[in-house]
């Protein structure tokens, strides 16, 4: 889900989606790369993203990955379903 | 859809997506690494993890280990091919057996539309007859809505072509027969419903091609001709295909139309009379109409007739449809034949697999070392397990493609010798292949699930799954040998023992003076002509008649309850010098009085089985409303059901009424030629009008043993095969076992130990599995061998002697397997064997 909303905005590459995650998250969350690859291939044979060459900022050509309509339906639901589940852990978390 | 589509797209371009992923996190690194971050963990593990995401690591796994397989059964040479031919015999009999089956009741002939064709024949609780009346057939035709057209032939005995000396096979077929099928003429044209319909068309004949090429010299220009058939002109008006598929296999040399049937059999009342059941009849249902709905419609029908004609429909009777496109019509008795057959051949494969199982694990002692290693370096068990079943399924494969090989080269031979229909062929169709990966699998998992199971444990070393393949082998193969004993006994009782008539120097001549549409006098009168001048013949040492005759073309029987037990009657109508001129003794009593009525006689399986110690004669038939008295007992003479051991038998006097379907027996001295032409040339002189169909018996006997001799043979060939293969096997495991032990028995050798003894000690440990083969494939023997009844002929299927025969056979190979690779193991070099440990 972190990784389809860092793609919402623009594609980036591997390394940069990683980055991202931990700036964003305040330097909470680090994306393992045994993590990172195996997810972005599903993605990939899901539909939910594409991968397209692109030159990185040290100059080298990388493949960024870009959110496809599958993947931004995909997001979306995925948010609503984590809302419903926040939302229901914190009312627990208020009344107990 | 979308993402199966993806994962294919990604199957195809593996490589360079593998090459980019690789690229990905090689850039990941170096940026990680620039920012001082130095954990990115096993690459190549990352990378495998990734691609599993594609969902292809199976299919990567799964060539990976064809490969490794293949590579290990390119080392083992020998061992392979050894495996490989096993299994590609235990295959083969089986894809060979099915093709068979496939051919005869499961492959659609080439003809139009051949699902919708229907087979259609009369039935009731207590009776079966394939054939039916001509105008019966006519009033279904007639009335039938759920058929779309109906088909019908009449299959008359040989016609004399011109003056040939042998005479010719032939059937009338409703003219439509051909057109329906959509058959084209090979020259000239079939018979054609706008021209061949009316008595009054010019009478016409189609010729088959091989009778166009024996006869006619495969001249063209025959078309056109007037031949003469029994004598009367016939034009010829056209050549059957080469692969002509006709319906239920009938392949006779001449097609007439049948409403030129009087024209040729003069004096014929055939199609008109309801009683005479003579044609086959035939179906098409019409477009979306199901089989069951035309059976109720046909059902209606036969209720209807009835109240018309009810001399030509019995009690209770139906119209059955089977499907008819194949090129036999299947009846309950074949499918016990072909279950039986079924059943034997599943026993090769059993033998095969067990023995290839055997094997299989003796080898696995030797891989111990490269298993272990496999399994040191992070092997899964069930990674191992799974690479030794696609081994398995490898070996399998290639024993299926060798198998399927034999198989049809097998079926090629058969349909060659058995002069089968041309359109045949040994072609595998794909019900065939489907089978034959069935069996592949089934095997794959008979011979390699077991060993690989023990194997993946590393539990190799254990003997007890060993000994079990082993005694199902013997097991199985002892139900072969028992079964192919009690067929060669069976063999053996037919052609040595006197079947309770003789056969030899008699011959029937066959008038049919019925179907000239002689009367009840004038066949009387035909009848007494032909006997008193036959009795003149030299040589001729008694004459009589009789309604059917032994093994004619008609069979008559009654299923009857005889005090609680299920027998096959068969009746027969027969004049009081029968019993004599057939050679059946008559036990007690007497024979008919000419003419005589409410009296029967019945043979002496019949008398035991209704009246036990009794005295049969004056005693009335149980469960028989005639009530008619018995007057004498004769021998049993299953003339017309020389396989049935059961079959009983029941004479009834000669009545006028029969007088029209008679056949004369006549008994002689010297060659049957001589009497034959004798026949001939007083019936040219009675009626030339008439063709009687003379017949050896010796002749038609020797064909019916030759087919059982053929059966036993075809058994016994399969035993030999089962027997083989189990002797192969056995050495081969014995040999194995002893090459274990190869330092106990030097050691053995060299304390002083005698030869036999050691001898003795080796095989002990396969003896009890061995023992309880024996014991399980003799219970399995005797327990099946009731399905072996259609094919034992005056045998029982208890047979001492067969299985007696059977047993003693295999115990001598077995023995003989084991003693051969002991015996060897014996004459080593003691010093050299210890050296080498």
């Amino acid at each position: 889900m972190l990784i389809l909303r860092i793609l919402q905005s623009e594609a980036l590459h591997g390394y940069a989606i990683a980055q991202r995650i931990h700036v964003l998250s305040s330097e909470v969350l680090v994306v393992e790369e045994g993590l990172l690859y195996p997810t972005l291939q599903k993605m990939l044979v899901k539909g939910w993203v594409t991968a397209e060459w692109g030159i990185s900022e040290t100059n080298r050509k990388v493949r960024f990955y870009r959110l496809t309509p599958a993947g931004r339906s995909q997001l979306k639901a995925e948010i609503a379903g984590y809302g419903r589940m926040t939302q229901a852990i914190q009312s627990i978390l208020r009344t107990a | 859809m979308g993402e199966l589509w993806r994962r294919i797209v990604y199957l195809f371009n593996r490589r360079r997506l593998e090459a980019e992923l690789e690229a990905d996190m090689e850039f990941h690194r170096e940026m990680a690494a620039r920012a001082g971050q130095n954990n990115f963990g096993n690459v190549l593990r990352i990378r495998e993890q990734a691609r599993e995401a594609w969902g292809w690591t199976w299919l990567d796994d799964l060539v990976h280990d064809l490969r490794y397989g293949a590579r290990i059964l390119t080392r083992s040479p020998s061992f392979s091919v050894i495996i490989v031919l096993v299994l590609a015999i235990g295959i083969g009999v089986n894809v060979s057996a099915f093709s068979l089956f496939d051919m005869v009741a499961l492959k659609p002939l080439p003809v139009r539309d051949p699902a919708s064709l229907l087979r259609l024949e009369r039935r009731s609780p207590n009776a079966y007859t394939s054939e039916m009346a001509y105008p019966s057939f006519a009033f279904y035709r007639d009335h039938a809505r759920t058929l779309s057209a109906t088909m019908a032939v009449l299959g008359v005995p040989p016609i004399q072509i011109d003056n040939d000396l042998q005479s010719t096979s032939a059937s009338f077929a409703t003219p439509n027969y051909f057109t329906e099928l959509g058959t084209p003429a090979a020259y000239g044209r079939l018979l054609d419903p706008a021209l061949d319909s009316s008595s009054a068309s010019q009478p016409v004949v189609v010729l088959s091609y091989s009778l166009w090429q024996r006869r006619f010299d495969a001249n063209p220009s025959v078309i056109g001709r007037t031949i003469h058939l029994n004598r009367k002109p016939v034009t010829v008006v056209g050549v059957t295909p080469y692969s002509f598929a006709s319906l239920g296999g009938q392949g006779p040399d001449l097609w007439m139309p049948i409403a030129e049937q009087p024209y040729l059999i003069e004096g014929s009342k055939v199609l008109a009379d309801w009683t005479n059941s003579s044609i086959r009849m035939w179906g098409r249902l019409g477009s979306g109409v199901t089989a069951k709905a035309a059976e109720q419609e046909l059902r209606a029908l036969t209720d209807q007739l009835r109240k018309q004609h009810a001399e030509a429909v019995w009690d209770n009777e139906f119209i059955q449809s089977t499907p008819g496109g194949h090129l036999q019509v299947f009846q309950p008795e074949m499918y016990r034949v072909a279950a039986m057959v079924g059943v034997l051949t599943l026993l090769i494969l059993a033998v095969a697999c067990a023995n290839v199982g055997g094997l299989l694990l003796a080898r696995g002692i030797t891989r111990e070392h490269e298993i272990s290693i496999r399994v040191a370096i992070g092997a899964s068990r069930s990674r191992i397990f799974r690479q030794l079943c696609t081994e398995s399924i490898l070996l399998a494969g290639l024993g299926a493609l060798t198998g399927i090989a034999l198989g049809c080269s097998v079926v090629h031979v058969a349909i060659v010798r058995l002069n089968a229909p041309k359109w045949l062929s040994a072609t595998p169709d794909w019900r065939v292949v489907l089978f034959t990966i069935g069996v592949m699998f089934t095997s794959a998992l008979f011979f390699g699930l077991a060993p690989a199971l023990q194997i993946a444990r590393q539990r190799q070393r254990r003997t007890t799954l060993r000994q079990v393949l082993l005694a199902a082998q013997v097991a199985a193969s002892c139900v072969l040998l028992i079964a192919s004993g009690l067929l060669v006994r069976a063999t053996q009782h037919v052609l040595f023992n006197d079947p309770g008539f003789g056969y030899e120097g008699t011959i029937s001549i066959d008038p049919q003076l019925g179907q000239h549409g002689y009367s009840e006098s004038a066949s009387k009168t035909y009848l007494n002509e032909m006997e008193t001048r036959l009795r003149t013949v030299p040589g001729v040492r008694s004459v009589s008649l009789v309604r059917l005759p032994p093994m004619g073309h008609i069979v008559s029987r009654e299923n009857r309850e005889i005090n609680g037990h299920k027998m096959m009657l068969y009746p027969n109508w027969v004049d009081p010098d029968y019993f004599q001129t057939m050679q059946i003794p008559l036990l007690l009593g007497r024979t008919f009085h000419p003419g005589e009525k409410h009296s029967v006689i019945v043979s002496q399986t019949f008398a035991r089985w209704a009246w036990g110690d009794q005295n049969p004669l004056g005693q009335m038939i149980p469960g028989d409303d005639s009530k008619d008295i018995v007057v004498g007992v004769v021998g049993d003479a299953h003339v017309n059901a020389l396989n049935d051991d059961d079959a009983i038998e029941g004479y009834w006097a000669v009545q006028s009424d029969n007088m029209p379907n008679m056949v004369v027996v006549a008994r002689f001295a010297g060659p049957p030629s001589a009497v034959a032409t004798g026949a001939r040339s007083i019936s040219e002189s009675l009626d030339p009008r008439l063709f009687p169909e003379i017949r050896p018996l010796k002749q038609l006997y020797h064909d019916i043993t030759l087919q059982i001799e053929q059966i036993a043979g075809i058994v016994s060939l399969i035993g030999m095969v089962a027997i083989l293969l189990a002797g192969v096997g056995i050495i081969g495991l014995v040999g194995f076992s002893i090459s274990q032990r190869t330092k106990e028995i030097a050691i053995r050798l060299a304390l002083g130990s005698s030869k036999p003894r050691l001898c003795v000690a080796l095989l002990k440990q396969f003896g009890p599995s061995i023992a309880s083969g024996f014991a399980a494939g003799t219970l399995l023997a005797v327990f099946s061998s009731k399905f072996l009844r259609v094919a034992l002929f005056g045998v029982s299927n208890l047979d001492p002697v067969g299985f007696a025969g059977g047993i003693g056979i295999l115990f001598g190979v077995v023995l003989f397997a084991g003693i051969l690779p002991a015996r060897r193991a014996m004459r080593l070099n003691v010093a050299r064997a210890l050296h080498y440990e």
